[in-house]
């Protein structure tokens, strides 16, 4: 497992230390440790990996909001929450998302990286600038954006005086969509809305996988006659596989967390039509609007393993570093 | 707006710039589309600073410089959000601040004892550690919420205890300080271990402080984390004395009826996001480091 | 079955003090005396207009007159109504006395979240005969107990713009020519301001025979053959231009419409009175009843909500003092006075202006809260209708299919 294309393993201390310590120094190091890991750790232990078991425990009973489990159900939250249409429905949004949002961040994210990785003037400038949509609150940008792409908003009307209304009518879109209340195009917003704000994040990510390619490799691929075009295809992109699959996990993991911008811009139904309705909201809106925890933890359960295993995937197609 | 996309792909170029005759032009081009993303990412907020200098039927004037300009958008919001903006202000205050303190201490000391510190189960520890990046907010939602609230922390001033507990510490600033420690010279701790300091003297007085750069990027990006947070508080904050700016924000725009108030809000949305970009400004090295060595923030 | 939830009709209030986690009490001081009881009642209902926000802070004057031992205080909930409250359930702090919309009364008595008021009606002796059953019913459990008694009740008439329409139709044919007549009118962007949902489509569902359930409500009935008829005669409003939702004409809600002109007729409550009159004073309309349809009888809904006690409230016995003056023939005599709302009981003189509304009284049946999970039935249905206005296919079947899975998984045993 890397982060950041960086070993997890941690690096082995000089042997000359452990020797010079003896058993009884090892001993209290070791007690030392433990001190020293032992409130993070609980933390991390209740409230994370505990909470999966306690989730898991919720799942199974009928469990009133007031006055807790009422009645022992097995899987029949389960079986109800996949039944159910509406969160179908919310899946297909998040594969929709996943698909649309995951692709186009992390061609924005790269294009960026590699271009202010040259040796440009004020690069360091633009690396700001394009990171800089990122550092404001999810509500904040999400309330701006209903502004932006509102039917009489900026954005139609900078299209417009553009010229550019005939290729967005080529989709259908007229003059004065309603981006976000439009059940077709309310989606998409949000994916657009979301590649804005996450491009310059995906960006840096690159740029840390970018500096670990040494130049060496493309001083010899510029001898052997090759194009900045082709050098990128053949030595940059490969080389990045361990940032792919870093950039690839964090989207897919974010993708399916959809939450804020779709609560923010659709209420609590996902509205207009379940278009904004994300997994995520869907768990929201069993406990806090149908007073449903059981369902609501069943959801989070399912949703956990679908991210698991997504991961598991993702991580056996890009995670193994090519042989070189 | 995502027309840029494909053009940009086609000009990439490697690190290391050809002299072909193309160059020139290659350059031109390349800056063309810098410059024009570059205004993507900013013109948005200019209009949301130019949108609460104007009065409501003016929103839709595609014009940056509002005619008349008028202060009462600001005034409008000062007076009407409830809880008021300097509450809302405090409360953001408190949880950031609070959050961040618990990040620098705990992942401190965490971060040291899993770079230096040799005890069985290490690597498994920090493993699991790393794994709750892979465990779900939306997981943690109903057994935090069931948990909280019988621990009585969903009423009143003790919901700051709540955000704060699921806050306190996360996995990526264990993370970005175990790094920093990992490339510290053995030699100084050794130095001071044969001078008899002990395991805590020795990460206090001598590794710690020279840990100031991990500090300040964990510093910085649990702050603006906290500042910006809005599903925590969503979900564990049911008195609105006590809520963050971000759920003021959409509180404001939710009472606005069938129609959104745009000046009034946009000022809000102003005044909120003023602090980050201020610290962006000054401390951008660190939002930089943060993010590029572990970035979990998507 | 749920366990439960009242199961200590005998504990004593010292022994719920030793055990704050037990069932609240529902047994009130022997010898009730509202005018003995003291305290601070703590109300909360969800943000409303201000023609409603004065009509009850005159109530509530009324109140503190007739009980200057019991104070007040009144928190209106913002936002989502049904969020807020789920929290506040789950950390059994709530308001004493709060609103409660029908259409998740049923949910809300099964979870126990309300307080059973039979001891407390028998011990004050509280009238309820004078009830109109079609609301008073939506707030009894399935145990028989009363969990509230309804704050106001509110047909669904007819509204139309007289100088368009001199003569109000009385079948929806006459509905459908009389629209047909004023397509192109000046200003006019569609005859009939429609809800895209059941919230309205439920009248004209039972205007046509057709119906959610079976006559027993243990089935679901939208796939008949009326139903369905009805269904796909409301979405031909909209394919023949005849209609149009508020959304689309670009006004908030159809008294807008109706207001600025874009619509000269539609279906909505008494809250439309006070919204015309202080926005639009120039409009001129009138109220008639829904049309008739095929079923050949008069045929509306009405909405309800009460004033419930939580199961959790910690001043019950004042609370309760509050809810009898709010529903009681003073209190809901000043409330309707406000003219947002019809009286719920039939010893309430009618609001001036409302004689039509109050008219339609006796044959409305309930817009919500006659099922379990309406509130998913409902959306079922109005997010496949608003998909096929949007999408201009105007067809009724999956507006049926979606709105039958709905009831079927709602009507489920749980």
């Amino acid at each position: 497992m890397t982060i950041g294309g960086r070993s997890l393993r941690p690096d082995r201390r000089p042997g000359s230390n452990a020797r010079s310590s003896g058993p009884p120094g090892r001993r209290s190091e070791a007690v030392a440790g433990y001190l020293f890991i032992a409130v993070p750790m609980a933390l991390f232990l209740v409230l994370f990996i505990g909470s999966i078991g306690y989730a898991g425990w919720i799942s199974l009973w009928d469990w009133n909001l007031r006055l807790g489990p009422e009645e022992f159900r097995g899987l029949d939250h389960y079986t109800r929450a996949l039944r159910d249409p509406t969160f179908q429905r919310a899946l297909s949004n998040a594969l929709w998302y996943a698909l649309l949002w995951i692709p186009l961040t992390m061609a924005l994210g790269l294009s960026l990286a590699v271009i202010v990785n040259q040796p440009l003037r004020g690069r360091t400038f633009f690396r700001a600038t394009f990171y800089f949509p990122a550092i404001a609150s999810s509500a904040a940008i999400t309330l701006l954006w209903i502004l932006l792409v509102a039917p009489d908003g900026l954005f139609n009307q900078a299209r417009e005086a553009m010229g550019l209304n005939p290729l967005f009518e080529l989709f259908g879109w007229g003059p004065k969509q309603n981006w976000m209340g439009d059940q077709r195009t309310a989606l998409l917003s949000v994916v657009v809305l979301n590649a804005w704000t996450t491009s310059g994040t995906f960006m840096l990510f690159y740029l840390a996988s970018l500096q670990g390619i040494p130049n060496d490799v493309y001083e010899a691929a510029a001898i052997d006659g090759a194009g900045p075009w082709q050098s990128f295809w053949r030595i940059t992109f490969p080389l990045l596989r361990p940032g792919h699959y870093f950039v690839a996990t964090v989207a897919l993991i974010g993708a399916l967390q959809l939450f804020d911008q779709a609560y923010i811009g659709g209420g609590v139904n996902g509205d207009p039509n379940n278009s904004l309705m994300s997994p995520v909201l869907y768990l929201y809106n069993s406990a806090f609007q149908q007073s449903d925890f059981s369902k609501a933890a069943a959801v989070g359960v399912i949703l956990f393993v679908i991210i698991l295993s997504a991961t598991l995937v993702q991580r056996h197609f890009l995670g193994r570093t090519p042989a070189s | 707006m995502t027309a840029p996309a494909a053009p940009v792909a086609r000009e990439r170029s490697a690190p290391v710039a050809g002299a072909g005759p193309g160059r020139r032009t290659r350059r031109v081009i390349v800056y063309a589309l810098l410059i024009g993303y570059g205004l993507l990412m900013l013109v948005p907020f200019a209009w949301s600073v130019s949108t609460s200098f104007k009065t409501l039927p003016d929103v839709n004037d595609v014009s940056f410089i509002p005619d008349p300009v008028t202060l009462d958008a600001w005034r409008y919001a000062w007076e009407t959000l409830d809880p008021p903006i300097p509450r809302l202000f405090l409360n953001s205050i408190i949880l950031s601040v609070a959050v961040m303190v618990t990040n620098l201490i705990l992942a401190s000391i965490a971060g040291y004892a899993f770079a230096r510190l040799r005890f069985p189960g290490r690597e498994a520890l920090f493993i699991v550690v790393l794994a709750t990046l892979m465990i779900p907010d939306q997981l943690r939602l109903v057994p935090i919420y069931v948990l909280f609230n019988g621990l009585g922390l969903t009423r009143g001033d003790l919901q700051y205890v709540a955000v704060v507990l699921v806050l306190a510490v996360s996995a990526t600033s264990v993370f970005l300080m175990r790094q920093a420690f990992l490339s510290m010279p053995v030699e100084l701790e050794e130095a001071a271990r044969i001078d008899g300091a002990g395991f805590f003297t020795t990460f206090r007085k001598v590794m710690l402080p020279l840990a100031g750069p991990a500090l300040a990027a964990v510093a910085i990006l649990q702050f603006q984390g906290t500042w910006n947070s809005f599903f925590w508080p969503l979900i564990l904050m049911r008195d609105r004395e006590n809520w963050p700016l971000p759920l003021g924000l959409v509180q404001f725009r939710l009472a606005g009826g069938f129609a959104t108030n745009w000046p009034p809000l946009m000022a809000a949305v102003v005044m909120a996001t003023i602090p980050i970009v201020v610290l962006y400004l000054f401390f951008q090295r660190y939002f930089v480091q943060g993010v590029a060595a572990s970035g979990v923030k998507g | 079955m749920r366990r439960p939830i009242v199961v200590c009709t005998t504990l004593s209030l010292a022994a719920l003090t030793l055990a704050p986690g037990a069932v609240s009490s529902q047994s009130p001081a022997s010898g009730w005396d509202p005018s003995a009881i003291t305290g601070t009642v703590t109300l909360s209902g969800w943000e409303s207009s201000q023609a409603e926000g004065e009509a009850l802070q005159a109530t509530l004057d009324g109140f503190a007159a007739a009980y200057p031992n019991i104070t007040v205080d009144y928190q209106p909930i913002p936002g989502n109504y049904v969020e807020a409250m789920s929290a506040n359930f789950a950390a059994r702090d709530v308001p004493d006395l709060f609103y409660v919309n029908a259409d998740v009364a049923p949910e809300w008595i099964k979870e126990g979240y309300l307080l059973p008021l039979d001891d407390r009606i028998a011990a004050s002796g509280f009238d309820t005969s004078h009830f109109f059953p079609g609301a008073a019913d939506v707030f009894k459990g399935e145990d028989g107990q009363t969990y509230g008694f309804p704050k106001d009740f509110n047909t669904i008439g007819m509204a139309y713009n007289t100088s368009l329409v001199p003569t109000p139709p009385a079948t929806l044919e006459e509905l459908v020519t009389t629209a047909e007549g004023l397509v192109g009118a000046e200003g006019v962007q569609a005859p009939l301001c429609l809800n895209p949902g059941l919230d309205r489509g439920l009248a004209f569902l039972y205007a046509q025979g057709g119906s959610l359930l079976t006559e027993d409500g243990t089935a679901s009935a939208i796939d008949t053959e009326a139903s369905t008829a009805a269904v796909q005669w409301y979405l031909d409003l909209f394919k023949n231009g005849l209609g149009k939702t508020a959304a689309e004409m670009g006004a908030g809600w159809c008294g807008d419409a109706l207001g600025q002109g874009l619509s000269a007729m539609t279906f909505e409550g008494g809250w439309l009175d006070p919204a015309m009159t202080s926005t639009y004073p120039d409009i001129a309309y009138a109220w008639a009843p829904v049309p008739t349809g095929s079923s050949g009888s008069p045929e509306t809904i009405s909405f309800t909500a009460s004033y419930s006690i939580g199961a959790d409230a910690a001043n019950p016995d004042p609370a309760f003092v509050l809810l009898t003056y709010l529903t009681g023939v003073d209190g809901m005599t000043s409330w309707t006075e406000g003219g947002v709302a019809l009286p719920s009981r039939d010893d309430v003189p009618q609001p001036a202006g409302k004689e039509v509304l109050a008219g339609l009284s006796s044959v409305a049946r309930p817009g919500a809260g006659f099922m379990p999970g309406y509130a998913t039935v409902q959306k079922a249905f109005g997010d496949e209708f608003i998909n096929q206005i949007q999408s201009g296919t105007y067809d009724a079947a999956p507006v049926v299919a979606a709105t039958k899975a709905a009831i079927d998984s709602a009507l489920a045993p749980a």
